[in-house]
């Protein structure tokens, strides 16, 4: 596992705009944000629909490259890296969970879990299929090793896709309402193992609409219109309340 | 043990197995045929090599009046002139085949053991022939309707008929086909030639020149040079036969029909490679979201498209597995079909590894190429882009298109893609007409033979007739129409030169006659391409046909032409150019002014005949009548042909070229049907989604059906009408390349009713299948399981 000084800045964002292009012109989805994440943090992103969440959260992740300003991640500024070296930056830093699973349908669990070492080069096939059964055992899932995606359950396919976003030991995990397509047990679940992520130093950003997470996260981080709205310690249902209160 | 994006591969490939079976198929069938043409182009050149230049063929036919003497080839032989030289002759006899005479070319040979040039190998029987018997080429035997150990009825021009026994046959590979051409090849020795009635003299002096020159006119040069180390020594020479050196008779055809198919097949690759391009497109769209996966944990530009060329080289060697094999057997089987066509012997049908290598390549490299488009496009999409993509397409319509119907507005979603699907819709439809028009013209052109001669029949004699055997003729029951006309062997004459002729042994490929038509004939109409046809009281006219003016390039009308007759040059004023089907290079003069220069007085060289006769039957039987007259009143007949004949030689020459251009029409049908099933199919398959969204908006599966049914026809009609106007000038592309060819002609630009309406079919067929499966899948599809596809 790594070795993160739970102090440093992990993630650091400095006066970050993102704007799309659009047939009524420019629409700014995420306007000069300044926003950070330290090591071992659990953050959670909230706000409405359109709000710019999922970009705020792809652009941390690399996925996205913003219109303005700059984002460090792990001691590495991202527009400094072109798309090849940023993939292979991402494999190896960025954990990524997606809401709808996105584990790729034709590889089994097993290899869905192995295919971020295979791309990385980072251990020899034997010892990634190894981890990556340590890694199924981890999330509860090992016995579903050999079975292809369609033949889980939606949590159990959300666990393997956390197992894979686990597979090249990152500092960091990216979670898209990783919950958001599953009931609300398996929810809990899903959650509760993140959770259990930082407690071995990993560090988590997560967008998500659940209410009842208040045990589990750190700090939470309100955005309205693009714009960080506030932040609170805890859980989003304390930020709910603070959101409410500042529209 | 393969690493995990390899068994990512194979699963999309197992996922996509139909779109995979389309491209493996496609590939597969081009490289057959590329492979098949390469192939027998390279066994036919090796084979050409072995089979006719191993026959030492003459580089000049020397004609001398005295003939040859042993004095004068030993002098040759031993001297530095030439470096080898034979003595031959070759008399156009006659042989009775059933009720009627057919042309029986009769080659004189000194030395059946000593044969040092233009030779020929024993296939059976007696070599040498004993005295009064014949060895005939093998392809003749179906000609003269008789085999070894048979007895035919033989006439030479001065003789009677003697019963001449067929002692062997032989193998000439320097000869074009006897079926082919339409008469008998015969050998025999001097002393046979006697017994037949003629004067035992060789007078063919057949020589190898000394540098054995590599172009036609350096052959001339050198044959004129031994011509006038001959005449200084008291040998006249009075004409010179000249074939193109180291060149089959039918070796250009046999190049451009291999040329032709090559483009072809070449062509049809492209195709099949931008058939693999849009199915590797439609695969590739729908994986975009799992590049975007691959890319989000970690997968590089370069991985991800080195994943997608192995799979297009896996494409390519699977189908390469399958065509290799079916290539080897297409080229020997073509190679055998051409063989047959050029009477050559296949010694070997190995194919050289180049034809292999080249097979390889094109199989691997060719989509590979094609398909780095797509890829590149694909790969080089960025995370957010792929993940933005929500299963619904998300191209748009250009707000011009909002007023159109929806499924055209569907069809134009994707311009780039619906370019590339009418490309390939249009080349495939284009080149399957092309091939069929081409047929089609073919037909065309060899029906002009009828439609521009009015004969039935054609008399030639020996030496001039008297003009009373026309008279004689015309009681002959079944005869309606005679002409006497005025006939004779030609040559373009240059000043102070021997006449020399660019012609083969057989004297048959590139020759000239000279025809003296009476004034007003009614026996032949040809189109004219310049000038004027001859009219009465035309003295010192000429009408070229079309060949006989290649000859002579630079002639304009009002220009002196000069041709030589029996070796004299005669002066014409050139006054028009006919387009003539189906014959020689043919010099057209009025009957009075041929008389004057050949010498002929009011005698006829040629009887052409109008008969009466509605089958082939009818006209043999005419034929012998009119001869049976012709020998009651003391003529010499040197040869009586149906003008039927004429149209069965040409259909022959040219049959397997309209074989292969259909064999390709196939092809083409085939890489076409498949394109178009793949492209419906993607194009149903990748909407999945979207027909979802329609269902739950209140789409019956009907309504769904009816809608991409509507976009294939969108796709379908255009791509018709595309490929029908590119047809035409395609058409009219390889008309102008075979009818030059066969004939120093374009051939008629004919648009194939069948042809259009052929396409129209498969066209209209398998979109509605290619469009109707998918689309009932999805149409019975759950909104649900609609929704929850990518």
């Amino acid at each position: 596992m790594s070795n993160i000084d739970r102090n440093a800045r992990l993630v650091d964002l400095r006066n970050v705009t993102r704007t799309f292009p659009t047939e009524q012109g420019g629409f700014t989805a995420v306007d000069r944000v300044d926003f950070s994440i330290e090591a071992g943090e659990f953050v959670a992103i909230v706000g409405k629909s359109g709000s710019g969440k999922s970009t705020l959260v792809n652009l941390v992740a690399g996925i996205d490259r913003p219109t303005a300003g700059t984002v460090q991640v792990a001691g590495v500024r991202l527009d400094t890296l072109g798309e090849s070296d940023l993939a292979a930056w991402r494999g190896r830093t960025v954990g990524v969970v997606f809401q709808f699973f996105q584990l790729l349908p034709t590889l089994t669990i097993l290899e869905n879990v192995m295919l971020p070492m295979d791309f990385c080069g980072t251990l020899p096939r034997r010892e990634a299929r190894a981890r990556a059964l340590e890694l199924l055992d981890l999330v509860g899932v090992a016995d579903q090793a050999s079975k292809i995606p369609s033949a889980l359950s939606g949590g159990q396919q959300q666990r393997a896709a956390i197992a894979r976003a686990l597979a090249n030991d990152p500092p960091l995990i990216v979670a898209d309402e990783p919950t958001g397509n599953l009931d609300s047990h398996t929810a809990g679940a899903v959650l509760e193992l993140l959770g259990r992520l930082t407690r071995t130093g990993k560090t988590v950003l997560m967008v998500t609409h659940e209410r009842d997470m208040s045990q589990t996260i750190d700090r939470t981080v309100t955005i309205v219109d693009g714009k960080i709205a506030g932040e609170t310690a805890g859980g989003p249902e304390a930020a709910a309340t603070e959101v409410v209160a500042h529209v | 043990m393969f690493s995990v994006r390899w068994h990512k591969l194979i699963g999309d490939v197992r996922a996509e197995a139909g779109r995979a079976a389309v491209m493996i198929v496609a590939i597969a069938v081009s490289l057959v045929a590329v492979g098949a043409v390469l192939g027998a182009y390279a066994i036919l050149t090796r084979e050409i090599a072995v089979n006719y230049l191993g026959t030492r063929p003459a580089s000049a036919t020397l004609e001398l009046s005295n003939g040859v003497d042993a004095a004068l080839l030993q002098e040759l032989r031993q001297g530095s002139i030439v470096s080898e030289a034979e003595a031959r002759d070759v008399i156009l006899a006659r042989a009775r085949v059933g009720d009627e005479w057919r042309p029986l070319l009769l080659f004189v040979v000194d030395d059946f053991d000593d044969l040092r040039l233009n030779t020929f190998r024993r296939e059976s029987g007696a070599f040498p022939p004993p005295e009064g018997t014949m060895l005939i080429e093998r392809t003749a035997v179906g000609m003269l309707a008789a085999a070894e150990g048979d007895a035919v009825l033989v006439k030479t021009p001065s003789g009677s008929p003697v019963s001449v026994r067929i002692s062997g046959l032989v193998h000439d590979p320097g000869l074009a086909p006897a079926w082919q051409e339409r008469e008998g090849y015969g050998y025999v020795t001097r002393a046979t030639l006697a017994r037949l009635g003629e004067a035992p003299v060789l007078h063919e002096l057949r020589i190898e020149a000394r540098d054995r020159p590599r172009d036609i006119a350096s052959a001339e040069r050198a044959a004129l040079e031994i011509a006038g180390w001959l005449g200084a020594r008291g040998h006249r020479v009075h004409e010179i036969r000249v074939p193109p050196p180291a060149e089959h008779p039918h070796q250009r055809q046999m190049t451009t029909v291999l040329i032709l198919m090559l483009a072809f097949s070449g062509l049809a690759l492209v195709l099949s490679a931008t058939l693999v391009a849009t199915s590797l497109a439609a695969m590739l769209a729908r994986q975009v979201r799992e590049i975007g996966v691959m890319k989000t944990v970690g997968a590089r530009t370069s991985q991800l498209v080195a994943m997608y060329v192995v799979l297009l080289l896996a494409v390519g060697a699977v189908s390469l597995v399958l065509a290799v094999p079916l290539a080897v057997v297409g080229a020997r089987f073509f190679s055998s079909a051409a063989a047959t066509m050029l009477n050559l012997t296949l010694t070997c049908s190995t194919l050289p590894w180049w034809v292999f290598a080249t097979q390889v390549a094109a199989g691997l490299v060719v989509p590979v190429v094609v398909g780095s488009i797509p890829i590149a496009r694909a790969t080089r999409m960025t995370v957010r882009e792929t993940i933005d993509q929500y299963g619904v397409s998300p191209d748009t319509v250009r707000a011009r298109f909002a007023a159109l119907p929806m499924p055209l507005r569907n069809v134009l979603r994707r311009p780039a893609r619906l370019g590339l699907t009418l490309g390939l819709l249009a080349a495939g439809g284009a080149m399957f007409m092309t091939a069929i028009n081409v047929s089609a013209s073919w037909e065309k052109n060899l029906a002009k033979i009828g439609e521009t001669r009015f004969y039935d029949l054609e008399v030639r004699f020996r030496a001039a007739e008297p003009a009373t055997v026309a008279a004689r003729v015309a009681r002959v029951p079944g005869v309606t129409h005679v002409e006497a006309w005025g006939y004779s062997p030609s040559a373009i004459a240059r000043p102070g030169q021997i006449d020399v002729v660019r012609t083969y042994p057989d004297r048959g490929h590139g020759s000239l006659i000279m025809l003296a038509p009476p004034p007003r004939t009614t026996l032949v109409r040809f189109p004219l391409r310049s000038g004027r046809w001859l009219v009465p009281g035309d003295s010192g006219a000429v009408v070229l046909n079309h060949s006989a003016a290649a000859q002579v390039p630079n002639a304009r009308l009002g220009d002196r032409v000069t041709l030589s007759l029996d070796g004299a040059p005669t002066s014409w004023v050139l006054s028009g150019i006919v387009e003539e089907i189906g014959s020689p290079a043919v010099a057209y003069v009025d009957t009075e002014s041929f008389s004057r220069a050949a010498g002929t007085g009011t005698g006829a060289r040629m009887l052409r005949l109008a008969t009466s006769a509605r089958s082939a039957g009818e006209r043999i039987a005419i034929l012998r009548r009119v001869e049976d007259a012709l020998a009651e009143a003391g003529a010499s007949v040197e040869a009586g042909i149906p003008l039927a004949e004429l149209r069965t030689a040409i259909g022959d020459h040219i049959v397997i070229l309209i074989r292969s251009l259909l064999a390709m029409a196939a092809i083409m049908a085939i890489v076409g049907a498949l394109g178009l099933a793949s492209t419906m199919g993607s194009s149903v398959v990748e909407r999945t989604r979207e027909f979802g969204i329609l269902s739950t908006l209140g789409a019956t599966p009907k309504r769904l059906k009816r809608l991409v049914l509507a976009e294939s026809f969108f796709i379908a009609g255009p791509s018709y009408a595309l490929a029908w106007v590119l047809s035409v000038p395609l058409t009219a592309l390889v008309d102008g390349l075979v009818g030059n060819l066969g004939f120093l002609a374009a051939l008629p630009l004919v648009l194939s009713h069948t042809a259009a309406l052929e396409w129209l079919v498969v066209v209209m067929t398998v979109s509605f299948f290619a469009t109707l499966v998918p689309a009932t899948r999805a149409g019975a599809l759950t909104v649900h399981d609609a929704l929850a596809r990518l």
